[in-house]
């Protein structure tokens, strides 16, 4: 299949096209080099702003996918999204606890306290559900425990006054708005720890997501697996919840799409290709939230929200074969792939 | 609830009948009540007793007559109609994780009343709209359900599965409305959470005739649901219209959730736990079980109130800040999710 990267290039350029040259002003494609390069008013706009946007962007969307597919992989399901096992909640709750409560905070703690929050979050769920002992368990614990960090959340909104509440409520539907240089250089440190450590529970992944029994079997210690493959979820979660918000969904959407396209691929191809769709998903979304209420915009959150979850949806519904009984959504249905059997 | 099997010969123990236990509810409702209306700062329980008996300075009558009472009864309401609606969806999808909150009936409640709100076409001047908003909202969740879950209606997990991604695109929905229209946005996220701050006795005459209609509607359910919680095959073989009796509770939950929602809120886990509790205090006989499910609503809710009301006192005089209220929806989510915790180890242990 040479089709598929090609395509996924080809919206990546014209994505990153309509990024760049799309706003207030408006600058046409051919002038770009030319602005980019240039110290006007436009390069400021361009370097200062839309670039950094642009990347901001692909890295939150490549690690939430990214992240998306290690949980759905490691707990063997499909619902296991970042907003269900209590990560997002426990992050957005550790940013905007200090934000209600008026603590001034250096910017370069505030990944440090999404960290803390994600892993409170994770660890309260794993802890609840004993341990990653079973994935039904742990996705039903997730849902409780995240439940329970929402009421934190909303107990803080009742608390806050007008201003700070439009703003934790924008930060909580994930925005990319007004972020710089700064909050993209604030990302790359934990790249560079999450991203080995992706390459190397890859193969692991693999193995897990034949069952607890085959996985043991086959020398894999699973419970101990499970927990490493969270942690690393956690470590891709974290940095982007603290910079952007918990964007919806994206972990949802782009391992779903991963696998949809690449039926015949293993674990380590799909994880690839989370990253690459969970970045255009966002790079995509990110569009209509800067142009399509301007000058006001909305976050980029609501769109994945919006847009994601019925596409999430038509892709679980078409994946089964028509008249199936197995459940998708079940903890212990095998993931049957059309073609995936050679 | 699994019970440990008994063995065989060991005399059964000494078990309340149903009507004691409908009585020992009813005495916890009204210590809850109580609590309830004594838990706030100004007036004591004797002050209380005093307004009660017709003596009472002029303040402490408003206080009581005025704002305690009608946010007691508005909060047994909503508390009765929540566990009414949980027990009546669980029974009709024959799902016992399918609460309101996960159907998605009250994220489409909210959507509809915040619509409404956002629009001008109602506000908390005019009431009657928001419940008959909530209401649209309710319906619209269900019906999406309803047209997701398809031919798989009989598969629990399934349809669970599409009630939470159902909910989610609701609560979405309902985000991008909040941002379009941000001046609602303070008072709406009281309402979020659900609380019952400030409610007074117009919420509550529009809450009981409401309530009490579909209540109603709900018991005269209850022995076709009792037939269809064992089974759609068995139920047809007795000679019930499923569906048809399918749609009827459906109806009803969507109603009492819709009333409920637009009086307090999103109440989150009283309408997905308190039929558990119901049924394993009551057993599965809905003709007894549908008025137990609304009686441990109300006194879930009222005894919630009435705890989050002393726990906010507490935060603030420990705390010294000036305003602080623990809404009663941070409370009851926050224990119902402690308890579906420990629903969630319980299944964990067991095989499968």
């Amino acid at each position: 299949m040479i089709r598929q990267p090609a395509a996924a290039t080809a919206l990546l350029v014209v994505a990153a096209g309509v990024a760049l040259c799309l706003g207030t002003p408006y600058v046409a494609p051919h002038r770009l080099p030319a602005a980019l390069s240039g110290d006007g008013l436009e390069g400021v706009i361009l370097t200062e702003l839309r670039l950094p946007r642009l990347v901001l962007a692909l890295a939150a969307g490549a690690c939430l996918g990214a992240a998306g597919l290690v949980l759905q992989e490691a707990l063997r399901n499909p619902l296991a999204v970042p907003e269900m096992i209590g990560v997002s909640s426990g992050a957005a709750l550790g940013v905007a606890a200090p934000l209600v409560l008026a603590l001034s905070m250096p910017a370069a703690v505030v990944p440090l306290l999404a960290l803390g929050g994600a892993v409170i979050g994770g660890v309260l769920t794993l802890a609840a559900a004993g341990f990653g002992r079973s994935p039904a368990a742990v996705l039903l614990t997730g849902a409780a425990v995240s439940a329970a960090l929402q009421a934190g959340l909303l107990v803080l909104m009742v608390l806050a006054d007008q201003l700070d509440l439009q703003l934790i409520y924008r930060y909580l539907l994930g925005s990319l708005s007004a972020r710089t240089w700064d909050d993209v250089s604030g990302l790359w440190p934990w790249l560079v720890v999450a991203v080995p450590a992706l390459v190397l529970c890859a193969p692991v992944l693999g193995v897990l997501r034949l069952g607890d029994d085959d996985a043991r079997a086959m020398g894999v210690r699973v419970r101990r697996a499970r927990l490493g493959a969270l942690a690393i979820a956690i470590v891709l979660i974290a940095p982007v919840v603290a910079v952007c918000g918990p964007v919806a969904w994206v972990g949802f959407l782009a391992p779903q799409l991963a696998r949809r396209l690449r039926p015949a691929a293993d674990a380590r191809a799909w994880l690839l290709w989370s990253a690459v769709w969970g970045a255009l998903i966002v790079l995509c979304a990110d569009q209509p939230a800067r142009l399509a209420l301007a000058p006001v915009e909305t976050p980029v959150g609501a769109w994945t929200a919006l847009l994601g979850v019925p596409a999430g949806v038509a892709l679980l519904r078409v994946r089964r074969p028509a008249g199936a009984t197995r459940p998708s959504g079940g903890s212990h249905s095998p993931r049957t792939v059309p073609g995936g059997d050679r | 609830m699994a019970r440990a099997p008994r063995p065989t010969g060991a005399p059964e123990p000494a078990r309340l009948g149903a009507a004691a236990k409908l009585g020992l509810l009813l005495g916890l409702l009204a210590v809850a009540l109580c609590a309830q209306m004594t838990v706030g700062r100004s007036p004591g329980a004797a002050g209380v007793w005093e307004v009660l008996t017709g003596s009472g300075e002029p303040t402490a009558r408003h206080i009581v007559v005025q704002l305690r009472m009608p946010r007691a009864l508005v909060s047994l309401g909503a508390g009765a109609s929540l566990g009414l609606a949980g027990l009546l969806l669980q029974s009709a999808l024959r799902n016992p994780l399918a609460g309101p909150e996960v159907t998605g009936v009250t994220p489409g409640a909210v959507l509809g009343a915040v619509t409404a709100t956002g629009l001008g076409l109602a506000g908390w001047e005019s009431p009657t709209a928001v419940v008959v908003a909530a209401c649209a909202g309710g319906f619209l969740g269900a019906g999406l359900l309803w047209l997701l879950a398809g031919r798989e209606k009989g598969d629990p997990e399934q349809t669970a599965v599409y009630g939470v991604l159902v909910s989610a695109v609701l609560a979405g929905l309902t985000a991008v409305v909040l941002l379009v229209a941000p001046g609602e946005l303070g008072s709406v996220v009281q309402w979020l959470i659900g609380s019952t701050e400030g409610r007074v006795w117009e919420h509550w005459s529009l809450l009981w005739p409401w309530a009490l209609v579909w209540a109603a509607a709900a018991c005269a359910l209850a022995a076709p649901l009792t037939l269809l919680r064992c089974g759609d095959d068995q139920a047809t073989a007795a000679g019930l219209a499923v569906g048809r009796a399918r749609g009827a509770a459906l109806v009803c939950a969507v109603a009492l959730t819709a009333g409920a929602v637009s009086a307090v809120g999103a109440l989150g886990f009283v309408g997905l736990l308190v039929p558990h509790l119901g049924l394993a205090v009551f057993g599965a006989d809905l003709r007894v079980t549908l008025p137990g499910a609304a009686l441990i609503g109300a006194v879930v809710v009222c005894g919630a109130d009435a705890a989050a009301q002393s726990l906010s006192r507490l935060l603030v005089e420990g705390l010294d800040a000036g305003r602080l209220t623990v809404p009663v929806g941070a409370l009851t989510t926050c224990v119902g999710a402690v308890l579906l915790l420990v629903v969630a180890r319980r299944q964990g242990a067991g095989p499968g």
